[in-house]
Order: structure tokens, then C-alpha cells, then sequence
């Protein structure tokens, strides 16, 4: 069993609630991410795109993180989820800089000012001090929900399939961007996406193998392209449709009549 | 026209769509890193010149050049190292036996290289002292003698590992296009063999040793300056031609931001000062330096040494995570 993630690029609509969601679920202090969403825009055929890559730890097979910690606090556990000890982490950092990807964060004071700087803790600030306690001088990073995975196979549940097995980011996902399951069932709900859509992997060439594999309507094509509705640029398509400037600044050209409304 | 990022939209996280540099290693308490990184290079050179010079007769130059190595690398190195752990009441879980990381690991093998040369390195020096000042029988000189041979080799070997590794644990980011190639170890390897000849100079002067020493020991120098120079050409070549990345760190070096660093205190000062200095004595007739100018040649060496791992660290740059974008 290896659990894996596909993240549909087509459908992503950079809404941030997967940040928000693990932000929530991990009570991750102010400046520390698991999940991160990378925007930027890209020229295809004299047009502006813009497309997403939401990332976070790729929980690779050959996890260049784990090789380098020193202290075996990193380490990967037999269904391929890296986990960080930090009761065993010494804080050197070389993760931090092994890791291609950049995924890992090392959790400073500085990253930790309080939600509001200057004002007393939260309610669920404190709650999170109790309930996940995040340890400073260490390295951070996504962990796959593992405490949710692990909770929900205890109770006979299926992650990806049932919600209190599967990840927080998956379940919160309002466009169903996020698919989560097992990587070596080929037959499992992300197998069947990563064949459909020519799925793949962000840098292959380091040799890590990571876990999380993505659909992009740009990559393969014009033919695995989305229907433009459906494109991660269509809420600033629906920006261009009632602005003529935003129009003009996404797509290079003079709006037709037809595709504004003022 | 070909796809790559003209712009960002939203700037979330923006060191991930651009080559963007590591600033672990290098920014804020990052600088302990750089700082015992100079001082394992400067150590390892300068008690490995000292081991190599006692082959030929334990001299009292050469048992201060192995102290002040040892030196550096424990009181300084080490210490800085240890400063730079975000926990460090558990560094010794980074040590072998109570981790099997070293397996993998190139920081887990750094800390062992480090902790068995404090050891041997420490007993090879009292071993010398014995035989050079205690009034031995000729039994105890011989076993001290066998003994300081054993522990000089074991000694020198892991200093050696010591100097090594930090060149390894950087070439092993594969993100970080520049750092990864094999020829890093061996840069900071002779780089610091050169620092080494130039502090051994040093404590020749202050030991006040006669004069061929100083001659060569000032040409062994000159000669690793030379083939140094030679190797970071090519290494800002090999880095030119082998990725986007690793280009733009090669550039950022050559004229960018660091250029200043890597043109004035390290090409400048540190290699071709001491160069220039030594062919000036020549030219003058003489096969040694004055006193002054060594002392002025050391001072650049050593400020080449800082200027050669802060200008490698500095513009570790990562590789974009998104494909098709540089």
C-alpha cells in the first residue's frame, strides 16, 4: 500500500481552501505552510494563461529528505507516508535544503508570532498548543493527514473514499480538485485518473518518485485540454467578461462585444 | 511562442516558480554554518600539512601547526556547528552509535568524521609532544613512536573526511544545480590544502623556523593557488553549460549580486594577491618572502577562504519545481 494524491490543475480554482483546511486541521502557526498554492502566469501562443500548482510534501519513495536527516527523524513508514520525528530532530536543517521540492520549513520563533502579533493567543490558538503541538527548533512539513489516515483504517474506514479517513485539503476541496488513494492498487480511484489523464509527477529527472501526481489541461496538448469553463483561469475569465482592461491584460487583444458585459 | 512564466499572478510562494536561493545555510543564524564550514576547511588544511610535515621529523612547527588545526576544527568548527542546531541539547543523536543515518546521511558521517578526529587528533598531538620534549627510554620511544604513527594515520584520514564532507553533504541537493557535481569536494579540498600551507606559514613564522621551510611551504601554496584557479574556471564552466540554474548561479557569481565577493575577495584577494606577491618576490631575486609580505599573503588567504564558501552558498540556487517554466 502506498497512498498517493492527484491533483486536477483543470479544476483547481485557487480558492485556498486546502490551505485553510490543514492550517485548521494541524493548528499551524502563522507563518508555517503545508500547503502551498504557486500561481503564475504563463504565455501560450501570444495569449496569458494562468494556471496553479497547489504543492505540498510529495512523500516521495526515495525521499532525499530521509536520507539526509542525520538523526533518522525523518524517516518513511511502510504505506510511503515521510514523517518527522520531532522528538528525534536536531534542527540542522540539511532536510530543509535536501528536499528538491522545497516542502520543508523549519519551524523558528519567528515563524510563530501569534495570529494576531502583539494581542493575547487565540482560543484555538491554545487549544492547538494542547491538542497538536508543534515543536520549535524542528522541521515541518505536510504529513498526509496521517493522523487522520491512521484513525480512520483503525476504524475500518477507506481513505479517499470515506471522510474521516482521508485527508483534510481532499475533503475540504470544493471544486474536487484533490483525489486521494492508493498508489499501488491499480485499479484505485488515482490510478484510473493518472491513466486517463497522462498524469505526472513534478521532476521526475531528481528520481524521487513523489507521491502526488498531477492532471494539467496544459500539459499533453491541446487535446487533455479542459473545457475553458472549466480551466483554472476561469474565474479571471469571468474577471475579463465584466472588465475590459482585465481583458486586455489577460488576453492581449480587444474584447469582442459579445464578451463583456460593460 | 515558447511557454515560461512572463509574470506572477498571485505571489503565494514565488521562490518555487523561479530559480530562488537557499538562504538556510547562509542568511540570519545560517551564517554559523558558513563560518564553521571556513573553519573545517582552514583546520583540515592546516593539520594535515602539519601531520605531512612530522613524516619528515617531528619538528616544533609542525606540532603547533597540527595544534592550531585541531584547534580550529574543535574550538571553533564544531562549537559553531552545534550553535547552528535548532535543538541542540539533542546533537548527539546525530552521532554514531545512537544513529544509523550515516548509512545515508553526509551530515551524520560529518559529526562522526568530526568526533573520531577530535579523539585521534588529540592523542596524536600529546603523542608528538611526548616525543619531541619527555625524556623517553628507547622502549617508550619506540611504542610512542609505532603508537603516533597508528593514530597519525587514523588522524589524518578523518580530517581529511572532515574537509571532504561538507563538499559532499552540498553536492547531494539535487535542487541546487550548482552544488551538485562532484567536483565541489574537490575544490573545497585543495582550496583549504592551500589555506593549510599558508597557516602553517604562519606558525612557521611566529615558531621562527629557518628559512627553506618557509620557501616551501610558500611554493607548495602557490602551486595548489594556481590549480585552484585552474578548477573554479572550470567549475563555473561545467556549472555554465549544465543547467538554467546552475547557469544563473554561475552568473549571479560573475556579475551579479555576489560578483563583488567572488571577483575582489576571492579571485582578488585570495588567489591573486598571494600570486602576485610571490612572483614579485621572485622577480626581486629572493626564493622567500619578507616577513611582511607573508604575513599580508596569509591575511588574503584567509580572507579567500571566507570569500570562497560564502560565494558558494550564497547562490545555491534552486531549480524551479514547475515544468516547463525555467
Amino acid at each position: 500500500m502506498r497512498w498517493g494524491m492527484v491533483i486536477n490543475l483543470a479544476k483547481c480554482m485557487r480558492c485556498h481552501g486546502c490551505v485553510a483546511a490543514c492550517r485548521i486541521e494541524h493548528f499551524l502557526p502563522l507563518h508555517i505552510t503545508w500547503v502551498k498554492l504557486i500561481a503564475y502566469e504563463v504565455d501560450e501562443k501570444g495569449a496569458v494563461d494562468v494556471s496553479t500548482y497547489p504543492v505540498r510534501c510529495n512523500q516521495c519513495s526515495d525521499a532525499p529528505c530521509v536520507h539526509a536527516c542525520p538523526t533518522e527523524a525523518s524517516h518513511q513508514r511502510d504505506d510511503g507516508i515521510v514523517l518527522i520525528d520531532a522528538n528525534k530532530c536536531i534542527g540542522c536543517r540539511y532536510c530543509v535544503i535536501a528536499c528538491p521540492y522545497q516542502n520543508r520549513t523549519f519551524f523558528s520563533k519567528d515563524k510563530d508570532p501569534g495570529y494576531f502579533p502583539g494581542y493575547e493567543r487565540t482560543r484555538f490558538e491554545k487549544m492547538g498548543e494542547k491538542l497538536y503541538p508543534h515543536v520549535r527548533g524542528t522541521t515541518e512539513k505536510c504529513n498526509f493527514c496521517a493522523e487522520r489516515i491512521d484513525a480512520g483504517t483503525a476504524r475500518g474506514l477507506k481513505p479517499g473514499v470515506d471522510r474521516d479517513a482521508t485527508p483534510a485539503c481532499v475533503n475540504t476541496c470544493q471544486a474536487r480538485a484533490l483525489t486521494f488513494g492508493d498508489l499501488d492498487d491499480p485499479d484505485s480511484n488515482v490510478n484510473q485518473l493518472i491513466r486517463r489523464h497522462d498524469g505526472f509527477q513534478l521532476r521526475t529527472e531528481y528520481g524521487t518518485d513523489p507521491s502526488v501526481w498531477y492532471i494539467d489541461y496544459l500539459h499533453g496538448g491541446n487535446d487533455n485540454k479542459a473545457p475553458r469553463e472549466a480551466q483554472t483561469g476561469s474565474h479571471i475569465q469571468h474577471l475579463s467578461s465584466v472588465d475590459r482592461d482585465a481583458y486586455r491584460r489577460i488576453y492581449g487583444r480587444e474584447p469582442e462585444d459579445a464578451e463583456v458585459k460593460s | 511562442m515558447k511557454a515560461q512564466t512572463r509574470r506572477q499572478w498571485i505571489t503565494t510562494h514565488e521562490w518555487m516558480v523561479k530559480p530562488m536561493r537557499q538562504t538556510e545555510w547562509i542568511s540570519g543564524q545560517g551564517i554559523l554554518v558558513w563560518l564553521a564550514e571556513v573553519f573545517s576547511a582552514l583546520g583540515m588544511g592546516t593539520y594535515l600539512v602539519g601531520l605531512l610535515a612530522g613524516i619528515w621529523g617531528i619538528t616544533t612547527w609542525a606540532w603547533w601547526t597540527t595544534v592550531v588545526g585541531w584547534v580550529l576544527i574543535v574550538v571553533f568548527k564544531l562549537p559553531l556547528h552545534f550553535a547552528y542546531l535548532g535543538r541542540k541539547r539533542n546533537f548527539w543523536r546525530a552521532i554514531p552509535p545512537f544513529t544509523s543515518a550515516w548509512k545515508t546521511s553526509w551530515f551524520a558521517r560529518g559529526m562522526f568524521f568530526s568526533v573520531v578526529f577530535t579523539g585521534a587528533g588529540f592523542v596524536q598531538i600529546m603523542l608528538w609532544y611526548l616525543l619531541h620534549w619527555a625524556d623517553l627510554s628507547a622502549s617508550a620511544a619506540s611504542v610512542v613512536t609505532t603508537l603516533s604513527w597508528i593514530v597519525g594515520i587514523i588522524a589524518g584520514v578523518f580530517i581529511l573526511l572532515v574537509g571532504m564532507y561538507c563538499g559532499f553533504a552540498m553536492s547531494y541537493c539535487k535542487g541546487v544545480q550548482f552544488w551538485n557535481t562532484g567536483l565541489l569536494p574537490v575544490v573545497f579540498v585543495l582550496m583549504g590544502l592551500a589555506d593549510g600551507f599558508a597557516w602553517t606559514l604562519g606558525v612557521n613564522l611566529v615558531t621562527g623556523s629557518d628559512e627553506s621551510v618557509t620557501s616551501t611551504l610558500e611554493w607548495c601554496s602557490r602551486v595548489l593557488l594556481v590549480i585552484n584557479a585552474l578548477l573554479i574556471l572550470g567549475y563555473l564552466v561545467q556549472a555554465y553549460r549544465k543547467h538554467h540554474a546552475a547557469e544563473v548561479a554561475a552568473m549571479d557569481l560573475i556579475k551579479g549580486s555576489t560578483a563583488w565577493v567572488f571577483w575582489v575577495l576571492l579571485v582578488g584577494l585570495g588567489i591573486a594577491a598571494p600570486l602576485i606577491l610571490s612572483f614579485v618576490t621572485l622577480a626581486m631575486g629572493s626564493s622567500s618572502s619578507s616577513q611582511a609580505i607573508l604575513i599580508v599573503a596569509i591575511v588574503c588567504h584567509t580572507i579567500g577562504a571566507f570569500a570562497l564558501k560564502y560565494s558558494v552558498l550564497k547562490v545555491g540556487i534552486y531549480r524551479s519545481v514547475i515544468p516547463g517554466v525555467a
